[in-house]
């Protein structure tokens, strides 16, 4: 299983299209937004420069796992070899955790690089709260990566696509991605697991510890994000 | 001691409404080469999904060396090549072949099994970026990455030239004289023929017939006689010539006669009783040339088979 393991992460890391949508896309888009917005005010109650770090640290994590995982295991259920790996002796789930090993460790570059831009152009945080914001953001990625086999499984590849693209937009759009969610929308906002996601880096500001609401929130999300994932792997390998 | 590598008892598969296999009843043994062949649609590629667990039978069962296809899969006693078998991309071949070795219980080496499929050269190329033929032989590569005690190969030379699926068909021989139990699909009746010591036909999802190529070929009884007509020739014949006259020679089962030359006509017959035809046409007052009387090949052969047992669902059919 290790052997698939390492291939799968190998893989994403040498497609180039991954690491231009997810590492370069959200440290560029990162840059304009701090130039766009007043870096002197607060957004979503961080400072602008880190508001702003860690929406576009998640946006690349999501992207990753999102189009990682879902685009790859449709076309791969289409293409034949999952039905041809269900001929080795990996056990069924080999592959759906190799596909999540390989998201968890391909979220880790698109959080860091951003995570450096930030540093880079002044955002200032203890080494505790640097570490714990990266280990937030990464273990939060989880919950999409789940997400994204979920899709994988639920959709052929020519629409899986758009599925994800809809999907991941919509999140972003009303998570605080682009723009901190305010008013009404925020009401909104507490099912939508980009904002919680988000949410998550709110320790950071003096004052505030870790929001359990967000987790608690992103944990339900998971749950039925696994769920889902498993009774649509069920499904398909009953199709073959 | 195994004497039964796989078993199909009572097997029946449908998808809607449409019967894919239907009671099939088969036993494999240890070191056969065995042909499964039957047209488009006949259950070949269900049968071998059925025999690799990859679908579930509706009626009967499958085993596999006394146990579920499963159990035997895990335990690396089958390899199987399918025909809808995709490969990983973004990997090199080596990479993948590394792979399919590394999670087989009895795996081989890398080298080994790239040099028996026939693509140390390709070692180093993107799966991605193979050709059809090439990949087959990847696919191939992967069935034989472990000592299996079964290799299960669907359509295996689909999307090769002619110079390469030689090349492929030693392959092929060299894991049936390595002692392994080799099960191929195939539309290719020459591959059958030249490879497979047991014939399967598979049609509409039943067995219809079971033995060696030469057994086939004899079960479908008929010969062929060929010949030409000249014109010339028909002077002291009665009357001018009418292709009636074949059509009622003994034995005849069904006539093609053409005309590209003027005066002279190609006739082919297949025929039940090829010395009662000839026979028939020397009382005709006929006079053919360059006469050859042959046994059909496999492929006619496979023809004649198939078209009987339409013949005979139709007039079941007809009957209810």
């Amino acid at each position: 299983m290790t052997t698939l393991i390492r291939l799968e992460i190998l893989r994403t890391l040498r497609n180039r299209r991954y690491l231009l949508f997810t590492i370069a896309y959200p440290a560029l888009m990162y840059f304009f937004f701090i130039h766009a917005y007043d870096s002197t005010k607060l957004a979503g109650g961080l400072p602008v420069k880190t508001y702003f770090m860690v929406s576009m640290a998640t946006f690349g994590a999501v992207g990753a796992v999102l189009t990682g995982s879902a685009q790859r295991i449709s076309l791969e259920r289409k293409s034949g070899w999952v039905r041809q790996l269900r001929l080795t002796a990996l056990p069924g789930r080999a592959y759906t955790f190799g596909k999540i090993a390989a998201s968890a460790v391909t979220t880790l570059p698109a959080i860091l690089v951003v995570f450096a831009v930030g540093a880079s152009q002044g955002v200032s945080l203890g080494a505790a709260q640097w570490i714990g914001l990266v280990a937030a953001l990464w273990l939060g990625s989880f919950v999409f990566a789940a997400l994204g086999v979920a899709l994988g499984y639920a959709a052929a590849p020519d629409s899986v696509q758009t599925i994800v693209m809809i999907a991941y937009m919509l999140m972003s759009l009303f998570g605080g991605t682009w723009f901190p969610v305010s008013g009404s929308l925020e009401k909104f906002a507490q099912f939508n697991p980009v904002y919680l996601y988000n949410k998550l880096a709110t320790f950071t500001q003096p004052g505030h510890s870790l929001d359990t609401v967000a987790v608690a929130g992103l944990a339900g999300f998971l749950a039925v994000f696994v769920a889902a994932a498993a009774v649509l792997y069920r499904r398909d390998t009953r199709q073959a | 001691m195994d004497t039964e590598v796989a078993a199909f008892r009572g097997v029946g598969k449908s998808y809607g409404r449409v019967r894919a296999v239907d009671g099939l009843d088969l036993v494999l043994r240890p070191g056969e080469t065995v042909a499964l062949l039957g047209p488009n649609g006949a259950g070949k590629s269900t049968s071998l999904d059925l025999l690799l667990g990859l679908r579930e039978p509706d009626q009967g069962s499958v085993s596999l060396f006394g146990g579920s296809p499963r159990e035997a899969i895990a335990a690396g006693r089958v390899g199987a090549m399918l025909q809808s078998g995709g490969l990983m991309a973004d990997v090199k071949v080596r990479e993948l072949v590394r792979l399919a070795c590394d999670v087989h219980p009895r795996g081989r080496s890398v080298t080994g099994v790239l040099t028996d499929a026939g693509i140390t050269e390709l070692a180093e190329r993107r799966v991605d970026k193979l050709s059809g033929g090439q990949e087959q032989r990847v696919r191939f590569a992967l069935a034989i990455a472990g000592n299996s005690d079964l290799i299960v190969l669907d359509e295996p030379t689909t999307g090769m030239d002619v110079s390469v699926r030689q090349a492929f068909w030693a392959s092929m021989r060299a894991q049936a004289d390595a002692g392994r139990t080799v099960l191929f699909a195939t539309h290719y009746l020459e591959e059958a023929d030249s490879i497979a010591d047991r014939v399967l036909v598979l049609h509409r999802g039943r067995l219809i017939a079971d033995g060696s190529s030469a057994e086939i070929k004899a079960r479908a009884g008929a010969r062929r006689v060929a010949f030409e007509l000249h014109d010339g020739d028909l002077s002291g014949a009665a009357g001018p010539f009418e292709d009636s006259v074949l059509r009622t020679l003994p034995g005849v089962q069904s006539l093609d006669v053409t005309a590209r030359v003027p005066g002279v006509r190609t006739v082919r017959i297949r025929t039940a009783d090829a010395d009662a035809s000839v026979a028939g046409l020397y009382r005709a007052g006929l006079y053919p040339r360059g006469l050859e009387v042959t046994g059909l090949g496999l492929e006619q052969a496979f023809l004649t088979i198939t078209g009987e047992q339409d013949n005979q669902d139709a007039v079941k059919e007809t009957v209810r």
